[in-house]
């Protein structure tokens, strides 16, 4: 999600129509992109990561003069013919080897349009760019360099020149060193051993991408003639960029000239074509749209579109969200506005259905508060020390989270009792005594394909002056006797007993769980001062039970 | 002379004491108002008097724990610095918070970016925020910061009179009074917000939905190649999405071929009818483990599963389950939270269907009013934002998303062409309105008084809902 702030003024006269707020707010975001605030002139517009081209004004009035039917169909754009050359020298194929660039002419740019352009900029940087890795920008006044450039790798102490925001001459690597938008992107070069620049004819650097420009270049108000480059790792997106740039100039009026990029004439504006069958349409979104309905929308979304077998669909060359013909699809139904569709419940022959551990579950659940205990709801996240020392556990045998947040969040539990622990020591200030149980899920490392899988467990803890190994002894008996079913308690020795009360509890002589009066030691550790027991017990195992 | 049967308890456990707080009373087993009622009447009679005593009682917060179980930012800040000036763009942690706390606490100097250590800094070898929290030692700096909080808790303490200790209980009469509530057992009691979750479920069964499920850890695959999300997405970075250390990989070969169909649609649309995204698809990529950060990875696993031939379509599919997302935890944002996952897979479905089900079950669940608008997620398109509209606050509230699945996560799963309508809704929302909470983390704290007061939930009985 990319937030934008434009300016209302800007956008009506791109637009060509004034709006009330009310409408942008309420309508406009029908369109895919959130109006989220309007105040005074400041709108606040917040996109979506697979429409880049609505990541400016120029890009959104575009959209919206077709949205609000005001000029509908594909916007075309002539590229004039330029003899302007970039030479690709063959050392940047290792580093960064795409380049694109394009020319626009003629343009009136005011402080207030370069700041849009720097947003746009930063936002495409940010998203299609992953953060300029994959895709860098730059804008140039062309007046203040001599073509023909050449883009190549060199050694970071080749080069040197003066970047934005810094008034002295600087060798590449000490721009990464020591200049803020260096340190921020340097990981992106961090293991070349050449760094990409782009050069004019007389040696002066443009830019070095995907870093920071030259300060001779820096495009101002008094700027006419705009030199854009892309420069990134996957061809297919640097084209696009390149194309949703050069087209937002071109909306302020300016005129377009290729460039010859290694024997390439750039942008290529001409729109890709798809087919959309006006039957699959009416199949996939249940609207019963005649051709020329679905045409009028399509042109609405700013397609080109005409009849025929098929719809014959162009796609504006600055999209680079459309796959499919669901892409298609669903900008229909956009522009026929979702709010349009009337809900509708097919015939579908099926009765409901649980998971069969799940009735087990929730009987369990009856029982149990049945029985006075108040139920918990706890994390699965757990931290590590609590499955280990707290509870006098040595080995890690759990699923073990690599980027926690914080210690809280570096496991998932392969036990419940600790989580019933942490309640109890939540609720110390409350009445005694306490009673809780919680039936949910851990997790326990295991030989299938994933290394883990989910468990149902039940555990129960009760704590207070009076409390003893009984208390869950009785509970589990009342369980035993609702659910019809044997438990069979044997001396056990789980570290966090006391050795005399602790006991396992067998299935048909099959352990399924534990039992037991927890130790000093073990309730120092959770700040707990008063005596506590409690039990744990396997619901698949007393699920399959109760089913033989 | 004639007293409640209710005072008549509270001074027979007076004459055993003399003097005792309302707390010790509540730890006893009586309940708060009713001790506050016999109080009343017994000092109406000159048997007990009560004084009240102002407590300031400090605890740490869930901040102040974070610094427990790690440091405080600024210690972090110092501690990196051991090495010698560093840039600041390279610290790492909190640095606004720690760079800020460590300049003010005259630690550090900071000149043209690079930070370092002042003499000051260099004597820092204990951390003094920690420090003062493990030892208890609150004061006005850690209160300011959030770490601590204060509250004032008042203490009544019940005292005898002499007259109290003169008068035997057999010379009381017990008075009854019909008007005067008793008080309120405590009892078993399910958590407010599993009773919701179960709704939810029944729901979906009452809508002929057949349960799924599935496991937390599963492979990127299923969490995200399936699904159509390429490789290089920022979803899939460190700071969305909790990988694991342990175990770190799948073993894939369950999925078969359909590894290679997933990755070819990726490059170039394989047979899906599509263009694909183009580019390098990694296997090893796929193979490592994530938490799921969506029930979707469950609906995914499911189409592979679905062993069935076309016939036996349609099919409809529901899972509530927990996710986990790498997001800081605050009154908005859970680590760890609920989803409601739904599948509907078939040949004659369609859009207005979707919009069908969504509407069917948010209107079960108490939303009279819905609408879509549009949004997007990589693996469906139509892609839909689903708001309801809350009448209380007036306000669309956003409850997930939805959307049809693309023909690139259907058909390399499923092996065959079909429609799959699919959603994620949020259940929590619903919880914190109902358990009128301000604070999402309350759902997992189990205070046991929030759960014992919050009356059961249903979707018409508006009348009994908490206080928000």
């Amino acid at each position: 999600m990319a937030n934008l702030e434009i300016d209302k003024r800007e956008f009506t006269n791109l637009v060509g129509e004034e709006f009330e707020d009310e409408k942008l707010i309420e309508e406009a975001s029908f369109l895919g992109a959130h109006w989220h605030n309007i105040d005074g002139n400041v709108c606040q517009v917040e996109t979506y990561p697979n429409r880049p081209d609505l990541l400016s004004v120029e890009g959104l009035s575009r959209a919206y003069r077709g949205f609000f039917d005001i000029e509908k169909g594909r916007t075309k754009y002539d590229v004039e013919k330029g003899d302007i050359k970039v030479e690709v020298d063959e050392s940047v194929e290792e580093v960064r080897p795409h380049i694109g660039g394009a020319v626009v002419r003629n343009l009136d740019l005011s402080k207030k349009v370069i700041e849009g352009l720097i947003q746009l900029q930063e936002k495409m940087h940010e998203t299609m760019g992953r953060r300029r890795d994959k895709l860098a920008i730059g804008l140039h006044d062309l007046s203040t360099v001599e073509a023909p450039f050449t883009y190549k790798a060199v050694q970071p102490e080749k080069v040197e020149f003066t970047p934005l925001e810094y008034d002295k001459n600087m060798q590449l690597g000490e721009i990464l060193d020591e200049h803020n938008k260096g340190q921020k992107y340097a990981w992106i070069l961090e293991d070349e051993d050449k760094y990409p620049i782009i050069e004019d004819a007389e040696g002066r650097v443009l830019s070095f991408p995907p870093i920071i420009n030259n300060q001779l270049t820096e495009v101002y108000s008094g700027t006419e003639d705009i030199f854009i480059d892309v420069t990134g790792k996957d061809e297919a997106t640097v084209k696009k960029a390149l194309n949703n740039l050069t087209t937002a100039l071109a909306e302020r009026g300016g005129s377009i000239e290729s460039v010859t990029i290694d024997g390439e004439k750039m942008p290529d504006l001409s729109p890709e074509t798809m087919e959309l069958e006006p039957e699959y349409f009416r199949d996939v979104s249940g609207l019963e749209l005649e051709e020329s309905e679905i045409i009028e929308r399509l042109k609405m979304m700013k397609y080109g579109a005409k009849g025929g077998k098929a719809i014959k669909v162009e796609v504006p060359c600055y999209r680079n969200d459309v796959m499919h013909q669901y892409d298609l699809i669903e900008d229909v139904i956009i522009a026929h506005r979702y709010t349009n569709i009337e809900p509708e419940l097919p015939e579908v022959d099926q009765i409901g259905q649980q998971q069969d551990i799940q009735d087990t579950t929730q009987v369990v659940r009856d029982i149990m508060t049945e029985a006075g205990a108040m139920e918990a709801m706890t994390y699965v996240h757990d931290n590590r020390e609590d499955l280990t020392e707290k509870i006098n556990v040595e080995k890690e045998n759990f699923v073990k989270v690599d980027n926690p947040l914080s210690e809280e969040y570096s496991a998932l539990r392969n036990l419940m009792m600790p989580s019933l622990l942490k309640v109890l020591q939540k609720n110390k200030h409350r009445g005694y005594p306490q009673i809780f149980f919680e039936a949910g899920n851990v997790a326990e490392l295991d030989d299938s394909p994933v290394g883990a899988s989910n468990k149902k467990k039940m555990a129960f803890i009760q704590t207070g002056e009076e409390t003893d190994f009984t208390d869950a002894r009785r509970i589990l008996q009342v369980l035993e006797r609702d659910l019809g079913i044997e438990l069979e308690i044997r001396e056990g020795n789980q570290p966090f007993f006391q050795p005399a009360r602790s006991g396992k509890i067998l299935i048909e002589g099959e352990r399924a769980g534990f039992i037991g009066q927890f130790s000093e030691e073990v309730l120092g550790n959770w700040e707990l001062d008063k005596p506590t027991a409690g039990f744990e017990i396997d619901l698949e195992k007393l699920n399959e039970e109760l089913k033989k | 002379m004639r007293l409640s049967s209710q005072a008549i308890r509270v001074l027979e456990r007076l004459k055993q004491d003399e003097t005792k707080s309302v707390t010790e009373f509540e730890e006893e087993g009586f309940d708060q108002a009713t001790v506050n009622r016999a109080l009343l009447e017994l000092e109406e009679e000159d048997l007990a008097q009560s004084e009240e005593q102002e407590e300031i009682v400090q605890e740490v917060t869930e901040k102040g724990e974070e610094i427990l179980d790690n440091c405080s930012p600024e210690y972090k800040i110092i501690q990196q610095l051991d090495s010698g000036i560093t840039p600041i763009q390279e610290l790492e942690g909190n640095t606004n918070i720690g760079v800020g706390k460590a300049k003010q606490k005259g630690w550090i100097d900071i000149d043209g970016g690079k930070v370092s250590k002042t003499s000051e800094g260099e004597e820092v070898d204990v951390d003094p925020v920690k420090d003062k929290l493990e030892n208890e030692n609150f004061d006005d700096e850690l209160e300011e910061r959030g770490l601590v909080r204060s509250e004032a808790r008042t203490t009544k303490t019940l005292k005898l009179t002499d007259e109290g200790k003169e008068i035997e209980i057999s010379d009381i009469e017990e008075d009854f009074n019909v008007e005067a509530p008793a008080e309120t057992p405590r009892t078993g009691k399910k958590h407010y917000y599993k009773n919701i979750l179960q709704f939810a479920r029944e729901t979906w069964m009452e809508m002929g939905f057949e349960e799924m499920s599935g496991d937390y850890v599963v492979p990127s695959f299923l969490n995200f190649d399936a699904l159509y999300t390429p490789q290089d997405h920022p979803a899939r970075e460190l700071h969305d999405t909790f990988f694991v250390e342990n175990p770190e990989n799948t073993d894939l070969s369950e999925y078969e071929d359909k590894v290679q169909n997933v990755a070819e649609t990726h490059q170039n649309g394989w047979e899906t009818g599509s263009k694909g995204y183009g580019g390098e698809w990694s296997k090893e990529e796929s193979e490592r483990n994530v938490l799921r950060t969506h029930t979707t990875a469950i609906s995914a696993n499911r189409l592979h599963k679905m062993d069935i031939n076309e016939e036996e379509l349609p099919k409809k599919l529901f899972i509530v389950g927990r996710n986990f997302r790498n997001e800081t935890v605050d009154r908005h944002h859970l680590a760890e939270f609920y989803q409601t996952d739904g599948i509907v897979v078939g040949k004659d479905l369609n859009f207005a269907n979707l919009k069908g089900y969504i509407s069917e079950f948010f209107e079960k669940m108490g939303y009279s009013e819905f609408r879509l608008i549009p949004a997007y997620y990589p693996y469906t398109e139509m892609s839909v934002e689903v708001q309801v509209w809350d009448e209380e606050d007036e306000e669309w509230l956003g409850m997930g998303g939805a959307g049809m699945f693309r023909p690139e996560v259907v058909k390399p799963m499923l092996g065959f062409e079909a429609k799959v309508l699919a959603w994620g809704l949020g259940i929590p929302r619903i919880a914190s309105i109902a358990a009128g909470l301000t604070d999402i983390r309350e759902l997992y704290r189990n205070d046991i008084l929030i759960i014992n007061e919050t009356p059961v939930w249903r979707p018409n009985w508006k009348k009994n809902r908490g206080d928000q």
